[in-house]
């Protein structure tokens, strides 16, 4: 695909900040165990992943700069809470390491998918990226599985907790798949295959490892329940997250950290 | 440090830090939880990585893990999160037998078998002896 | 990160014990000829002890260490810095891990040692109980902490125990990419807004006296230490490590134009050895048993880390199992 016109780089550019903000502020709140996991193992894996999250949403913000947006640090630190247009899964504090696990295997499965769309996507710079992340997002899926199994399968409470996470991070995570003004255009030009093929696959991905785990898929009954992130309306819990991640960058506007 | 405006203030129920993240905790001060118990921070599994294809696979320490799915989960971030790696694999370190430290002498005079070794094969100096003799003889 | 040879405790006869004179003076002879040592040798039960005590702390260290700039990671200014400090923190606990399992070799778990951390029965470097006040604290820490923690570490290195030394070959890797990280944070703040280069010059003044207590008090010089160097366990001591830091970082530190809160510090010049005011060891001796600013916290936070993991660890423990010694 050559140049886009218009509509279609402001497809891409609303595209590109949900994906990247998802990243950004989920990569953050993943953050927040390094030091403090249930196993030195463990708090090290999970810190990596947080880790990539954070450069792959540097990545797509750079993309956003070179077609005429603020660079990545101007874009993740200074925009106002309602310019964020992550979805309100993410925001979420980490919670115990049940909900953080869950909610790491909800989003990480719908990003391989995504990626793994994005890959064939007739915007070439964006298929490029999608194309580089493959490899780190397939050890993200590998990791939450792995968990998602063992612990639905593990001794003590760790079910009934698996499953209390299944049941509050299920809704939320439908939130990821909140359709934009764009998608006709994105699907019409062959950019994404938007949001409602990416939230099918995704539930005939994640309820087979979930049904394996011994889980109970949630009924759920207002599908649109956490819809408005995409939109910049978001929950209680982003503005103080994104006070305190700008916390010292916004100490002195003019310097260079 | 002698300011005392730095320490952490400890209100009767919570330690409220520096750190917002240990002020979310809501911490006691006071040490009241149980000893870990045995094996509860799991068995341990040795690790092998594979630098890239043709080089062999070299021990490179040992984790913490439940099961072998979970060791390698695991040795990918804790083993090659820095390093080229193509491969890993891990072995329950019960699994490994060894010859022991106690038994380092079966190997003793393994180096000074030299009829085995190339350097154990001098013929220059009978070679020499040889053509200096012929020609005296001619 | 690491601090301290003062971490070794007096042996209690004054002497060191010894099980077979024959086979302590092959495994003395073994070490002075550059030999290591493995997990499963013969070794004199002072030998095990001190060395566990060693790397346990060390480790205790680390995990610790990761407190004080974990403090940060949330607050980061930009992707750059944020990345790194990630990584930094990381690491750390990632040495932690190749710590133990190295002194897990020696015969005590995991387990013992974490339980004689949480409640306060095992030290661990004394420069962590202090808060990383500001963002800058954590440049200050990440340069001339970790620098202190090198010039240990190197030293160690060269040590006799095998499990110990390939850990910390693994560790001094990752430690010189904190050591630039941190530099390259401290030259950023000291070269940049007045705001800047005055919460750095703050830092700095509030860790100087933890970074001068970092490699503890002069060695007494005592049969037991002379042994510890005999058996290559202590490689340095204490001064001369201190002297070593002094002598590579305090040049850095004033080319910066950055002020060493300590009018007599100097390097003679006839000497080549570095003066300085006498830091304060009853306030270090405070400190390390518990009356920091903030012990409590470090403890109650690992104390709470390891609450939290119960049930994940529980979940999937295997019941039936032994425990085994790691191999190296």
């Amino acid at each position: 695909m050559k140049d886009l016109n218009e509509i279609q780089t402001t497809a891409v550019k609303d595209l590109l900040y949900r994906i990247a903000d998802d990243q950004l502020i989920l990569g953050h709140r993943n953050s927040e165990w390094t030091g403090l996991g249930p196993i030195l193992e463990e708090d090290i894996a999970f810190s990596s992943m947080a880790q990539d999250k954070l450069g792959q949403s540097q990545a797509l913000y750079q993309l956003l700069n070179q077609m005429g947006e603020k660079d990545p640090d101007t874009l993740a630190f200074t925009r106002s809470v309602d310019e964020y247009k992550c979805c309100h899964l993410v925001e979420y504090p980490i919670g115990e390491y049940d909900f953080s696990l869950m909610r790491h295997f909800l989003f990480d499965m719908s990003e391989a998918i995504r990626f793994n769309m994005l890959a064939s996507s007739s915007f070439e710079p964006l298929a490029k990226i999608s194309r580089k992340f493959k490899g780190e997002i397939k050890y993200h899926t590998m990791h939450a599985i792995t968990w998602i199994n063992q612990l639905g399968k593990g001794a003590g409470d760790s079910p009934v907790r698996i499953q209390k996470a299944l049941d509050e991070c299920f809704p939320l995570a439908l939130g990821i798949f909140e359709p934009s003004d764009y998608e006709d255009i994105l699907i019409e030009n062959k950019i994404f295959f938007g949001e409602k093929e990416l939230h099918e696959k995704w539930y005939d991905t994640v309820v087979p490892v979930l049904k394996n785990a011994n889980l109970k898929i949630p009924e759920i009954k207002d599908p649109e329940i956490s819809y408005g992130g995409r939109k910049g309306k978001h929950t209680e819990y982003l503005k103080p997250l994104i006070d305190e991640m700008t916390e010292v960058y916004r100490i002195d506007k003019d310097a260079e950290w | 440090m002698s300011d005392k405006n730095i320490k952490s203030i400890n209100t009767i129920n919570s330690i409220i830090s520096i750190d917002p993240r240990v002020t979310r905790e809501e911490l006691s001060i006071v040490p009241d939880v149980d000893p870990i118990k045995d094996l509860h921070h799991w068995q341990t599994y040795e690790v092998f990585h594979q630098t890239k294809k043709g080089d062999r696979h070299l021990h490179v320490g040992s984790l913490h893990a439940p099961n072998p799915e979970m060791a390698v989960i695991l040795a990918k971030e804790q083993f090659a999160r820095r390093y080229k790696c193509v491969n890993l694999w891990v072995v329950s370190t019960g699994d490994v037998i060894s010859t022991g430290y106690d038994n380092e002498d079966i190997f003793d005079t393994t180096p000074e078998k030299v009829y085995r070794e190339a350097g154990g094969y001098k013929v220059m100096e009978r070679i020499n002896k040889f053509k200096k003799e012929r020609k005296q003889s001619t | 990160m690491y601090g301290g040879g003062y971490i070794f405790e007096e042996s209690k006869n004054g002497q060191t014990e010894t099980d077979d004179v024959i086979k302590l003076e092959n495994f003395e002879a073994r070490i002075a000829a550059g030999e290591k040592i493995e997990p499963a040798d013969w070794m004199p039960a002072e030998y095990r002890k001190q060395l566990i005590r060693m790397i346990e702390q060390h480790a205790h260290s680390e995990i610790i260490g990761a407190l004080p700039e974990g403090t940060w990671i949330t607050r980061a200014p930009g992707f750059r810095r944020k990345l790194a400090l990630m990584a930094k923190v990381q690491d750390e606990v990632g040495h932690a891990q190749l710590l133990y399992s190295a002194a897990e070799t020696l015969g005590k778990t995991r387990e013992d040692m974490i339980n004689d951390l949480i409640t306060g029965k095992s030290k661990y470097s004394n420069v962590f109980n202090y808060p990383a006040v500001t963002w800058a604290d954590t440049a200050i820490i990440a340069w001339l902490i970790d620098a202190g923690a090198i010039i240990n570490q190197v030293a160690n290195s060269k040590g006799s125990y095998g499990p110990y030394c390939r850990a910390l070959e693994r560790i001094c890797v990752e430690e010189s990419f904190h050591l630039k990280y941190g530099h390259d944070n401290v030259v950023f703040l000291a070269t940049g807004t007045s705001k800047q280069r005055e919460m750095v010059q703050e830092a700095l003044t509030r860790w100087w006296p933890p970074i001068m207590h970092f490699f503890g008090p002069s060695d007494k010089i005592s049969v037991h230490t002379e042994t510890l160097m005999r058996w290559k366990v202590k490689m340095a001591t204490n001064d001369d490590m201190r002297q070593k830091f002094l002598d590579m970082y305090v040049p850095k530190i004033w080319e910066l134009g950055l002020v060493i809160p300590d009018p007599l510090l100097k390097k003679n010049t006839d000497s080549g050895i570095w003066e300085y005011t006498e830091p304060d060891w009853q306030e270090f001796k405070r400190v390390i048993n518990g009356d920091g600013p903030c012990n409590q916290e470090r403890l109650a936070v690992r104390r709470r880390a390891e609450e939290k993991g119960e049930w994940v660890r529980k979940a999937l423990m295997r019941t039936e199992e032994k425990y085994t010694v790691p191999l190296s």
